[in-house]
């Protein structure tokens, strides 16, 4: 067998902030945020694009850090579940999803509160069904999406407001 | 879980893809939206020497060619075609079954070519292996199944949901490699063999896909089945076409198509020919469904019984022949 890649340099847009490194082909971004950038904030489930729980924002759109290989996401803009408080302040999608207990382990909820996000970035009015629809990737162990389609229907109620 | 070491590639045109595929041989894969080779690497299924990546490259928009087809480009995402309205306009049914594929994420990531080449599946076969199966399955490359445990072959299942749209709309799709081109019917791309479904070689790749324009009053509908929505694979799929006579009441030409029932895409011919020149009614519709349960013959798979399968496929057929029936309508 030949001998395989080394690393190779790349140049990751997380958050807002730029981060120089240089990784091997077969690392995700997924392992780059955990391990790398300590950005512990994304989680790592199933592993095989089963249940969202790895979920980012890349250029705006919810995709798998898990099954992205970071070498793929050269000149990306990556938003992970750290990035959306600004200054200390939770957005008004993570305040409504404290406020109304849509959280229990916590474990899915990052993913869930990127879709969500994400989902109200380019529905400004969505019904249930497209709230269900947008989130039908998300598996919660502790079955608790009755409050989350709950949060997300006050949120809407509120007015939502585009924290940036 | 961790993907195995490979050595990077990254392609910016299909051309270039045929290109380095034929350089590295067998050793090289191709990577589109990386939703079906990835988990397959970390199952220890897949383990290429090289990946070519074609994630996030330029991709040509949806078009329609000079003789009335739709022409789409196998790298669209699947998002991207769900959200494109000349596809929703030339081909609803196909908006329809994208839209129903895995979850948001998957279909923000997934490829239309990449759905249509994914590998058949198994519960046995798609997942990690070295703890819990001593013997190597037929699809491993060993001479048992542990699916259907007498069986004498393997019995993995194909479970895209494209390419029971495709068969409805007789779709057909350009095949490439670096030397040559050739164009086939969607049904030649799959050769019913869960060891190996495609007739694809390694070297070659989908290049373009074709959907024929309707001229008439046509319904289709895509019914699909699962147990736990966008979090797995289809348990069945249904795309139905009904094209009519003018008098919008008579059916010209039906055409079923059955997903995840086999190694590859089932046309139900018998319940189309047995729909065709028919008025169409609760009476003849539900007879086509009897027709079309005679014919087909559900692989167990996903847990489910054989008999279980068939009594939700009666359902599913029902489903999507009333839907495309009751939306009969120039599209």
């Amino acid at each position: 067998m030949k001998k395989k890649q080394g690393r190779q340099l790349i140049e990751l847009a997380v958050n807002g902030e730029a981060y120089e490194l240089a990784e091997e082909p077969q690392v995700t971004l997924l392992e780059v945020l955990r391990n790398d950038l300590e950005l512990t904030g994304t989680k790592e489930s199933c592993g095989t694009g089963e249940c969202g729980a790895c979920t980012v924002l890349i250029d705006g759109e919810p995709v798998l850090s898990c099954l992205t290989l970071a070498l793929d996401c050269r000149d990306l803009d990556i938003l992970t579940i750290e990035g959306l408080a600004k200054g200390g302040d939770l957005t008004h999608v993570q305040e409504i999803f404290l406020e109304r207990g849509a959280v229990q382990c916590g474990f899915c909820t990052p993913g869930v509160v990127l879709a969500t996000t994400a989902l109200l970035k380019a529905t400004s009015r969505p019904t249930d069904y497209e709230i269900k629809k947008a989130l039908e990737g998300h598996l919660c162990r502790c079955t608790g999406y009755n409050k989350i389609v709950e949060a997300i229907d006050k949120v809407l109620t509120d007015g939502y407001l585009v924290n940036e | 879980m961790h993907l195995p070491r490979f050595t990077y590639k990254k392609s910016d045109s299909l051309e270039e893809t045929a290109q380095l595929l034929s350089r590295y041989d067998t050793g090289a894969c191709l990577m589109a939206g990386g939703t079906e080779l990835l988990p397959r690497m970390k199952y220890g299924l897949a383990m290429p020497e090289v990946l070519i990546s074609m994630k996030r490259s330029p991709v040509s928009s949806p078009k329609i060619g000079s003789d009335g087809d739709l022409v789409l480009s196998p790298l669209m995402t699947l998002r991207a075609v769900e959200g494109s309205s000349l596809v929703r306009e030339n081909a609803p049914l196909l908006s329809e079954a994208v839209g129903l594929v895995g979850s948001g994420e998957i279909r923000h990531m997934g490829t239309l070519g990449g759905n249509l080449c994914q590998e058949t599946r198994c519960l046995y076969y798609n997942q990690s292996h070295s703890f819990q199966f001593k013997k190597p399955c037929f699809k491993r490359g060993g001479d048992i199944c542990y699916s259907i445990p007498k069986g004498k072959e393997c019995w993995a299942v194909f479970m895209g949901d494209i390419a029971p749209a495709l068969y409805s709309l007789e779709a057909k799709v350009k095949i490439m490699s670096r030397d040559k081109t050739r164009i086939i019917p969607i049904e030649g791309l799959y050769r019913g063999d869960g060891k190996k479904p495609l007739i694809l070689s390694p070297h070659e790749i989908i290049g373009e896909i074709f959907i024929p324009g309707s001229n008439g009053l046509r319904g289709s509908a895509f019914s699909k089945f699962s147990f736990r929505g966008g979090l797995e694979f289809a348990v069945l799929s249904v795309a139905a076409v009904l094209d009519m006579e003018d008098d919008g009441e008579t059916c010209r030409s039906a055409r079923i198509t059955v997903g995840a029932v086999a190694a590859a895409p089932v046309r139900a011919r018998c319940a189309e020919a047995g729909i065709e020149g028919k008025n169409i009614s609760d009476r003849s519709l539900s007879e086509a469904v009897r027709q079309a349960l005679d014919e087909i013959r559900p692989v167990p798979h996903h847990g489910q019984t054989s008999g279980f399968l068939k009594e939700s496929l009666k359902v599913q057929i029902r489903h999507a022949l009333s839907v495309a029936a009751g939306r009969v309508k120039k599209d």
